[in-house]
């Protein structure tokens, strides 16, 4: 059994009668923009512009799952600051091994 | 049931920590900033080898299958929804409810490890793509396998997790209560793994243009096995006792929902950075 909660009186649970609302419309806008996804890749358009776009739809799910699916919205700050912090150092060791590797001393010898 | 009355207990704050915030919830995100350092150097091995290939290195828009992939993530993203109210019903002390979403979790769940599975089997059988015959190989596997890994965790804590909420009282507990509900659990993911075989063989009985007398004297003990399976998980739900297991326990569920959405928010980059950037 967890340790417990404090309580609080039941008025105060207003919002979560429209929990479910929120949820079905975050789900729904996440599928749609994993169709957005799907037929952006086939557009006519520069490979940067789409790169750029797959990128961003990519952060926005990300974004909604963490604040919504996974109540960062509603918890308390340090939860999204204890997060962010393994977030930006992954980020970072990301950015920082592809810049690594592309330099012209990194690049792999012609065969 | 929980000795709280539903609804009452505020799940945002808990006054008996110094951060106000419950230690098994901050445990949870602890670890989650961790996975996303460890997700973050096997995304970037794999990124740097396909910026960089080798010569003779596969095409790997030739052995994705896009549309696979792409039920597979819409899949992902539904069992997020149903793990989201499955947390939300046991905030309010709706074991019951709690326990269908989680049933749809695992359903997702399992579905989503289906998929996986016949991915790397075509991948590596049709596709000649294995984990040591390039680099390519390697670092994609390593890279979705782990991920795989994670999925197979989180649906083997959902399931303990279901049969959890079956736990009787202290004193009204019986000795095969947990066999009871491992069998009834196990019933019902034998009854979903039976449906995929049953489903794929409808599959390759069309493709190679079988008829339904073969396609049932070949398969008739995955049906009879199905309907087996779903009486036993039917005849171990309908159970009347009263269970340990209520609104006190949410941070569990909840803790537990978290490590679910991190899976499904790994997938969302990997879907994007190792699928969807090969066919520009």
């Amino acid at each position: 059994m967890s340790a417990p909660a404090s309580t609080v009186p039941a008025h105060d649970h207003s919002h979560e009668a429209s929990k479910f609302q929120i949820y079905v419309n975050v789900a729904m806008l996440l599928a749609i923009i994993t169709g957005v996804e799907i037929v952006g890749i086939y557009l006519p358009f520069a490979k940067w512009i789409i790169v750029t776009g797959l990128v961003i739809l990519s952060v926005v799910k990300f974004l909604y799952v963490i604040f919504y699916f996974m109540h960062l919205r509603w918890d308390k700050p340090f939860c999204t600051i204890l997060f962010f912090i393994g977030l930006v150092l992954a980020s970072g060791t990301v950015w920082a091994l592809l810049a690594l590797f592309s330099a012209k001393d990194s690049l792999p010898l012609p065969t | 049931m929980s000795s709280h009355a539903a609804g009452t207990i505020d799940h945002h704050h808990d006054p008996s920590t110094s951060t106000g915030i419950p230690n098994k919830k901050l445990m949870m995100w602890t670890f989650l900033a961790s996975d996303c350092m460890f997700f973050g150097a096997l995304i970037s091995t794999h990124l740097i080898y396909r910026l960089h290939p080798a010569p003779g290195s596969p095409q790997p828009k030739e052995i994705f299958s896009l549309e696979l992939t792409s039920f597979s993530t819409f899949i992902l993203l539904m069992s997020s929804l149903m793990m989201a109210l499955a947390v939300t019903a046991i905030q309010k002390g709706n074991v019951k409810s709690m326990r269908w979403s989680l049933l749809t979790t695992i359903f997702f769940g399992t579905i989503f490890l289906g998929c996986q599975v016949y991915e790397f089997v075509e991948f590596a059988t049709l596709k000649n793509l294995t984990l040591t015959n390039s680099m390519f190989g390697t670092t994609f596997y390593t890279l979705t396998g782990t991920h795989g890994i994670h999925v197979a965790i989180g649906v083997l804590w959902l399931i303990l997790m279901y049969v959890r909420s079956f736990q009787p009282p202290e004193g009204q507990r019986t000795f095969g209560w947990l066999f009871k509900n491992c069998l009834h659990v196990s019933a019902i993911v034998g009854a979903v793994l039976l449906s995929m075989f049953a489903i794929l063989g409808v599959v390759h009985t069309i493709q190679t243009g079988g008829t339904t007398a073969s396609y049932f004297a070949s398969h008739l003990w995955m049906i009879v096995g199905f309907f087996a399976t779903i009486a036993v998980a039917v005849s171990f739900w309908r159970q009347k006792t009263a269970v340990n297991f209520g609104e006190a326990n949410a941070i569990d569920v909840e803790s537990m929902g978290l490590y679910w959405h991190f899976v499904d928010i790994v997938w969302i980059v990997i879907f994007t950075a190792v699928y969807l950037i090969e066919y520009l």
